[in-house]
């Protein structure tokens, strides 16, 4: 039972950053129909300079911040730069993406080496109870998600912009006639998904050492979990993210752990093909005007 | 008049293999055979690519996977079975398209952009299959290969053959391609990539089509896959996982993927480019990056589309539909 709890500690302080970048890939497909595999990178960008931040001496909160806003200037200048001209072709912009993954990795590595890194653990602390071993860092990158994960529902249900970015993701042209600036909305989107990919890497590294390459394997769990929640539906990524994140909790505590990485891919190939749109239902990107 | 205007459009690269082929006569040295070969090697995967990409529309992010069951069928007949290279050729052809259509059926059911992910997942569940795989599959280190390719008794293991074989693999390669790209097949798969819907309502079956070409493409990755491996003599999971596969991707699109020449010479410059430039392999990759993304933003057609479409624009001034009709001839014609 100790290790049980443990387990799902570990699976959902995981799933955390998981659903991070899966909120990101989602609103952006949603509203665009990029599939932007550099999203991984944005992460991993993230937790490079929350890296370099630490390593500066500055507090961890301060390299949070640093690493929001750098992946977010980043992500609007990606926007502004590449992807608002392959809005008329989602598959140009998939394969510009496919091109940024190369460029950011290795100019990540030409800078600062392809070897790991890591940061001192922002909180040491254990707790005890009962016999269950609870690190306080994983507590916090959970609670950090929730607040940040409640905040933009918040945002997108709530609040008069949530509801034009959803009506947006609903059907493009309508809401451009509707007056609603989408084009506006859709580099709101990128600064949006960046920041919290940006997030997502912070956290991560605060977790885990990274090296320049973790953003492949982690935007394709992103992916997955974006897949299985239905592309372009935030409540599904996330729930996506909770039964990821406990599934190879599981699994990493039961002895399979050398499967781990291997669950994502099978659990959203069968949910692709049972389920083309996801468990939870989602658009197929957005409508084009063809 | 058609089948000469078609064997037209396969002359210049029949004319740049010869030449290709009569390098060794300038005795190149080892480090540049070596790295021909490879791009050999890719380039005859990436001839398989074309055909989907290029004439399907159908893009695979898992091309590298396919190259990798064809070496490793190669590899394991060769331990298990003490299987020679000519037979594991076509075993290795086949297991590929196999593990294509396996892949494929699938994948292509869920279609459009999630076909793309498909490939890629199961490119990476291949490599971690691989690497858990034990002794069977050697594990992360991979697997040795080691015999001797003959042909009619002469050993090819020397560099200069090897070198002149992968060559006259590469010119069956386009060959393949070329005779697809101007069959009443590569008719119906270009059908498909300009409308599915309408090609579907003149009574094409998309979906067995779409299969096909995916399960095409593997026996041309299975044949590369093959010779790669008889080449490095190892072979292990990391050559054959995702970003590989990206790697193959970028080529096809830097060469452009729906012409003739496209593939060659994009694995061509992507292999000789650093050497040419002189760049370490971080420094390569990048400009490989920024090229493509450079190549998809500014010539959609790859390199050689624009350059093609530049000169006609240049000589004659036809304009830019000429161009594009001009790279499917036989289309306009029918």
């Amino acid at each position: 039972m100790d290790i049980f709890i443990q387990q799902i500690l570990n699976g959902l302080s995981i799933a955390s950053v998981i659903t991070l970048i899966a909120i990101g890939v989602t609103l952006i497909f949603g509203l665009t129909g990029i599939i932007n595999f550099a999203h991984g990178e944005f992460l991993m960008i993230g937790g490079i300079v929350t890296w370099l931040a630490v390593s500066a001496g500055l507090g961890f909160p301060i390299a949070v911040v640093l690493a929001i806003l750098a992946v977010g200037l980043m992500g609007y200048i990606l926007e502004r730069g590449l992807f608002r001209f392959t809005l008329e072709r989602p598959t140009n912009g998939f394969i510009v993406s496919l091109g940024l993954i190369v460029v950011l990795q290795h100019v990540v590595v030409l800078f600062w080496n392809p070897n790991q890194k890591s940061i001192p653990r922002p909180l040491t602390t254990v707790w005890e109870v009962g016999g269950v071993r609870i690190a306080s860092v994983r507590v916090m990158v959970i609670l950090i998600t929730i607040a940040v994960v409640a905040l933009s529902f918040r945002m997108i249900t709530a609040s008069r912009y949530g509801r034009a970015l959803r009506a947006s993701v609903e059907d493009r042209d309508t809401a451009a006639l509707m007056g609603i600036p989408v084009r506006r909305y859709i580099t709101g989107v990128f600064v949006l998904g960046s920041a919290l990919a940006g997030l997502g890497g912070a956290l991560l590294i605060a977790l885990f050492p990274i090296t320049p390459f973790t953003g492949g394997t982690m935007v394709m769990k992103g992916f997955a979990v974006a897949l299985i929640g239905g592309l372009g539906n935030i409540y599904g990524a996330v729930a996506a993210g909770l039964i990821l994140g406990i599934v190879e909790g599981f699994s990493a505590g039961y002895g399979f752990s050398q499967w781990t990485d291997a669950y994502s891919f099978v659990l959203m190939i069968l949910v692709l093909i049972v389920r083309p749109h996801g468990l939870f239902g989602g658009t197929s990107g957005p409508r084009m005007a063809s | 008049m058609k089948t000469g205007n078609a064997l037209r459009s396969l002359l210049p690269v029949l004319v740049i293999l010869a030449l290709i082929a009569a390098v060794p006569l300038f005795s190149p040295s080892n480090r540049f055979l070596s790295l021909a070969i490879s791009a050999g090697t890719n380039v005859i995967a990436l001839y398989g690519l074309s055909v989907l990409f290029g004439q399907t529309g159908i893009l695979s992010m898992g091309h590298a996977a396919l190259v990798g069951v064809g070496a490793y069928a190669a590899a394991i007949l060769a331990r298990d079975f003490g299987v020679g290279f000519w037979t594991a050729l076509p075993v290795a052809a086949l297991a590929s398209a196999v593990f294509a259509m396996i892949v494929g059926i699938p994948s292509l059911r869920v279609g459009g952009h999630h076909f793309v992910i498909m490939t890629f997942a199961f490119g990476q569940l291949l490599a971690i299959v691989l690497t858990n795989g034990g002794d069977y599959t050697g594990a992360a280190t991979g697997l040795d290969i080691a015999g001797p390719v003959t042909l009619f008794g002469a050993d090819m293991s020397d560099l200069t053959r090897y070198y002149l074989m992968v060559v006259a693999f590469v010119t069956a390669a386009a060959v393949a391609s070329w005779a697809i790209i101007h069959s009443s097949y590569g008719r119906t798969l270009r059908a498909i990539r300009e409308n599915e819907k309408l090609a579907a309502s003149l009574g094409i079956n998309v979906g067995r089509h779409k299969i096909g070409a995916f399960v095409v493409s593997g026996v041309f990755a299975g044949i590369s896959g093959v010779l790669l491996a008889y080449f490095l003599g190892h072979i292990s999971p990391s050559q054959f996982s995702s970003f590989p596969s990206i790697y193959l991707a970028l080529m096809v699109m830097i060469g452009g993927a729906r012409l003739i020449e496209g593939p060659l010479a994009g694995g061509i410059l992507v292999a000789f480019l650093p050497e040419v430039l002189n760049l370490d392999p971080v420094q390569s990759r990048i400009v490989y990056g920024v090229c493509l993304i450079a190549v998809i933003m500014l010539l959609p057609d790859g390199l050689i589309g624009g350059i093609v479409r530049a000169l006609r624009v240049a000589f004659s001034g036809k304009p830019k539909q000429e161009a594009e009709r001009d790279a499917a001839p036989s289309e306009a014609r029918q």
